[in-house]
């Protein structure tokens, strides 16, 4: 039989080699160059998004037919126009013209019409964490690698920035509170097991914190982080989860350096997880995390279902027969060795690799 | 095109967005039987983006259950048939993994040609993300905006009956070709164009050479008649491209599959219109597919198949959105025990989070189960929208008469007992008159599909089989009355012993009979003045034979609609009441 492997892998590690590929929404143009090092806050592509369309009737516009209409345009798609520029015309005794209403790029002529791409808003894509440049398309994408700790999140509110973290409470199952907030942690990211309230994240608003990573908060609270000027991750999920001690460990034995978080989309992005980089130096190459991973004995694991809901654990054996569970439902498991809680066993479906 | 002589062996697979399945057919006495079936997670998406994975894993599901080698050495499929045994003699293959083909719609018509394409767009994975039409009152520049900032996957063209309307029509197809213009041309979108078809030879030279367009033949030929059918074809390889861009492996399936790799979708709708034939033509057939990430509804009245793929409902990523399409009060009505909306919120973003999770206990299956009853009634309101009149949701707020009811999906076909999954079909459909609830547990219904092009008699033949189970026979009486008050008397006659059952049911009570599946009876069913159970009026008694099944004789008397009480304890007791009526919990 097949090795069995669970796709489902969140990489939690202390040092490893991170890569990831930046994409622009639109070919655009590449800032940086192959081996370039760069910061999490550079621009490394950029593009105008969001364009504005004006479709300009040159006929009626000089008062032509539409027949006539093509022989008075002066400008050829492609072409780079200013606003008031004169895109067709003059025409006749009041030498009537048809002017760009806009700085633009004429996109399309065809049948005596114009179509003129105004400028869109400027799309600047940045590098997300310190790295070096390994590889770019040339157009739309841009890949860095770097070296450091890894702490892929399940959740993020969509921002991305960088700072220097600092861990907030007494351990992993301790909340986010407005008491513990004061000024010493401006511009700091926040580690904290979890946040059941707005109040605090409120208020690390007015700290102009560079963002919060947290174990879990209640789902709720969802409208609020969308909101918020600075990235929100979570490790866990929603509810009141503390964060898993691998990742807690982690971040507390990296209190005092940067912390680059990419809090990524709203719900489940194939492929892209909201996550935290920790660049760190490597005096020896370090591989690239595996994104398969078999189920076997030694494997860890995190449980995410009750009874054993965020626990982490390590597979002791894989269980050659379908177990029954309390509910009723039947399926396939491994036994799994929980941290401070013995063995249990749990379906397959119901763990992520954690690695 | 094969038959039982030649294709005696096949295997069909599908791909959904969490699970791979393989089920394996074979002759036995004569007759098409499933033989076994396999398992294994989706590896569409990251981080393999390779279907080839999930399937091989399946189809090693099913080595380890029968001893057949299935694959060479070289991961090749063996077909047909060895003299040792190894391989199949036909493979079919289906999938309705893969990205959302986002879709921007351009018609002529709200009324007429936008209406028939937006039903195509809704019977199949598409992602309506732009509708433009000529009674779009926008500028042309911002419909042009608006096609170009949808990044489109597919444009599809509609509008204009045959010899109809030509000059508004081609004035939507310069506007579609000005917007493709801006469009990065390595991400144009593919343009199908189904509308007035003496407008298809100039399209090559207005659209140009250069763009990705298909015509297919026109989706509203004349103002009443909807041609679909080869529109949706056209679709359906739309479909494909933009998966087979984003994942490898489907290509190899197609290449196993002799070509004709399909949607689970259509394959899924091709089961119920067959089976609309052969059941009573008085009625509809109905099936309910909940995935992950979409919930099909197939209603199928006398071959005319109505086929509803709701794409932003399911119980794995999609479940989240239940909360927009309807809200956290309706699904926790249906919850046996209380709970509060935050940890109903959790719970419903956890799992669009881990959308291959199982409850392991039981207060997590019935907040699982919860959703399923929300979520097929839900998507079954807007599949009715589609509905022939007088079945549609205009005409009449009850359920029409179905028969059969087929659910599918992974928390029905988990489900701990048959009733459970029986009561989940009851609160979600709320069937009326007298109807059979079916179970297939194992998805078979997409791939019966799939085969039926190949080998007709592999899906008659199944369908007859045990690979389906019959829950019962389900009576559900329709009217008003009060609580407590009589709405029926009935008698139950086996066919197999003489121990009659008479008896009479009450307005408000979920009842069940024993009648084992394999067994029939002879039931007469007498209502009170005002209640119809389906013989032609409201009053008006009846008898019919009956099929017994793994719940037994349902009699469901708790109204239509369903409407729950408003005191939470009162609804809580309840909930757990009809849990045991119907025999899910002790």
């Amino acid at each position: 039989m097949s090795e069995m492997y669970i796709t489902s892998v969140t990489h939690v590690l202390p040092m490893t080699t991170i890569r990831r590929q930046r994409l622009l929404p639109v070919p655009g143009s590449i800032t940086v160059r192959v081996n370039e090092k760069v910061q999490a806050a550079d621009v490394i592509a950029q593009a105008e998004v969001n364009a504005r369309h004006y479709f300009l009737d040159i006929a009626r516009g000089l008062g032509v037919s539409v027949s006539e209409a093509p022989r008075h345009i002066r400008c050829q798609a492609g072409e780079r126009v200013e606003a008031g520029d004169v895109i067709a015309g003059p025409v006749g005794v009041t030498r009537r013209t048809v002017r760009s209403p806009a700085e633009g790029r004429v996109a399309v002529v065809q049948d005596g019409k114009v179509l003129l791409e105004a400028r869109g808003e400027l799309f600047q894509l940045r590098a997300g964490f310190p790295g070096v440049v390994i590889g770019t398309d040339g157009s739309q994408s841009v890949t860095i690698e770097a070296s450091g700790a890894l702490i892929q999140g399940v959740w993020g509110n969509g921002v991305q920035e960088f700072g220097v973290m600092r861990v907030v409470g007494d351990g992993p199952n301790d909340g986010l509170q407005t008491n513990q907030l004061d000024v010493n942690l401006r511009g700091a990211v926040l580690i904290a097991g979890m946040c059941d309230h707005s109040a605090p994240l409120h208020q690390a608003t007015e700290l102009s914190v560079r963002g919060v990573i947290l174990g879990s908060m209640p789902s709720d609270l969802i409208p609020v982080t969308r909101r918020l000027p600075y990235p929100v991750l979570l490790t866990e999920g929603f509810g009141q989860r503390p964060m898993n001690s691998v990742a807690f460990g982690i971040f507390t034995s990296n209190v005092g350096r940067e912390v680059a978080i990419d809090a990524g989309g709203a719900l489940p992005q194939p492929g892209q997880r909201p996550e935290a980089v920790i660049p760190l130096p490597s005096s020896r190459p370090v591989s690239l995390p595996d994104d398969v991973v078999p189920i076997k004995r030694g494997v860890r694991v995190r449980i995410l279902k009750p009874p054993y809901l965020g626990e982490v654990g390590v597979i002791k054996q894989v269980l050659k027969n379908i177990v029954s569970y309390p509910s009723g439902i039947r399926s396939r498991s491994v036994e799994v060795e929980i941290e401070g809680l013995g063995s249990a066993n749990v379906p397959i479906e119901n763990l992520e690799i954690l690695q | 095109m094969s038959t039982i002589l030649d294709a005696e062996t096949l295997l069909a697979v599908d791909v959904g967005t969490v699970n791979t399945r393989a089920s394996l057919f074979d002759v036995v006495d004569g007759r098409y039987r499933l033989i076994a079936t396999g398992r294994a997670p989706s590896t569409a998406a990251a981080p393999l983006y390779d279907v080839s994975e999930g399937v091989r894993l399946a189809m090693d599901q099913i080595r380890t259950v029968t001893g057949r080698q299935l694959v060479d050495e070289s991961d090749l499929l063996i077909m047909p048939v060895t003299s040792q045994g190894s391989g199949v003699d036909l493979f079919v293959a289906t999938g309705s993994a893969g990205p959302k083909v986002r879709t921007v719609l351009v018609g002529l018509m709200p009324g007429v040609s936008t209406a028939s394409a937006l039903r195509m767009a809704e019977s199949t994975y598409l992602d309506l993300v732009e509708v433009v039409n000529l009674l779009d009152r926008r500028k042309d520049e911002d419909k042009i905006s608006a096609i170009v900032s949808a990044q489109p996957d597919l444009i599809l063209i509609v509008g204009g009956t045959d010899g109809g309307a030509q000059t508004s029509v081609m004035q939507l197809v310069d506007l579609v070709t000005m917007a493709t213009e801006l469009i990065p041309r390595s991400q144009r979108p593919r343009i199908i164009f189904a509308g007035n078809q003496e407008l298809a030879p100039q399209l090559g030279q207005r659209i140009g050479e250069h763009y990705d367009i298909a015509v297919a033949p026109n989706a509203r030929p004349r103002l009443h008649h909807e041609n679909l059918t080869q529109a949706r074809l056209a679709i359906g390889e739309a479909i494909a491209e933009v998966r087979s861009k984003r994942a490898t492996g489907f290509d190899e399936l197609d290449q196993w599959a002799g070509g004709t790799l399909g949607l689970t979708a259509d394959a899924y709708g091709r089961v119920f219109r067959y089976l609309s034939r052969i059941y009573d033509p008085e009625k509809g057939v109905l099936g309910i597919d909940v995935g992950a990430a979409h919930t099909m509804v197939a209603a199928s009245f006398e071959g005319d198949l109505r086929l509803s793929v709701d794409t932003e409902l399911g119980l794995g990523s999609a479940v989240h959105n239940i909360l927009r399409r309807s809200n956290l009060e309706r699904v926790m009505r249906w919850l046996p025990f209380e709970i509060s909306v935050s940890r109903m919120r959790d719970y419903i973003f956890n799992k669009a989070m881990n959308p291959t999770t199982v409850p392991t206990t039981p207060d997590d299956l019935a907040l699982e189960m919860a959703l399923t009853r929300e979520v097929i009634r839900v998507a079954l309101l807007k599949a009715r929208e589609s509905w022939p009149r007088g079945k549609d949701l205009a005409s009449t707020w009850v359920m029409p008469p179905a028969e059969p009811i087929i659910g599918s999906g992974g928390s029905l076909s988990r489900a701990p007992s048959a009733g459970m999954a029986a009561l989940a079909l009851l609160d979600g459909v709320q069937p009326t008159g007298v109807t059979t609830l079916v179970l297939d547990p194992h998805n078979l219904s997409a791939s019966l599909g799939a085969a039926a092009g190949a080998v007709p008699l592999l899906s008659v033949h199944v369908l007859e089989s045990g690979s389906y189970v019959s829950l019962g026979t389900v009576v559900s009486p329709v009217g008003q009355a009060r609580a407590g008050r009589r709405v029926l008397t009935l008698r139950l006659e086996p066919e197999d012993s003489n121990e009659d059952i008479a008896g009479e049911i009450r307005m408000g009570q979920l009842v069940v009979l024993p009648l084992g599946q394999g067994s029939y009876s002879r039931l007469t069913l007498r209502p009170e003045r005002g209640i119809d159970v389906g013989f032609g009026a409201p009053g008006k008694a009846g008898a019919l034979r009956v099929a017994g099944g793994a719940v037994g004789l349902i009699i469901d008397a708790r109204g239509r609609p369903l409407e729950l009480p408003d005191d939470p304890a009162v609804r809580l007791e309840l909930n757990d009441q009809w849990l045991r009526d119907i025999g899910a919990k002790e």
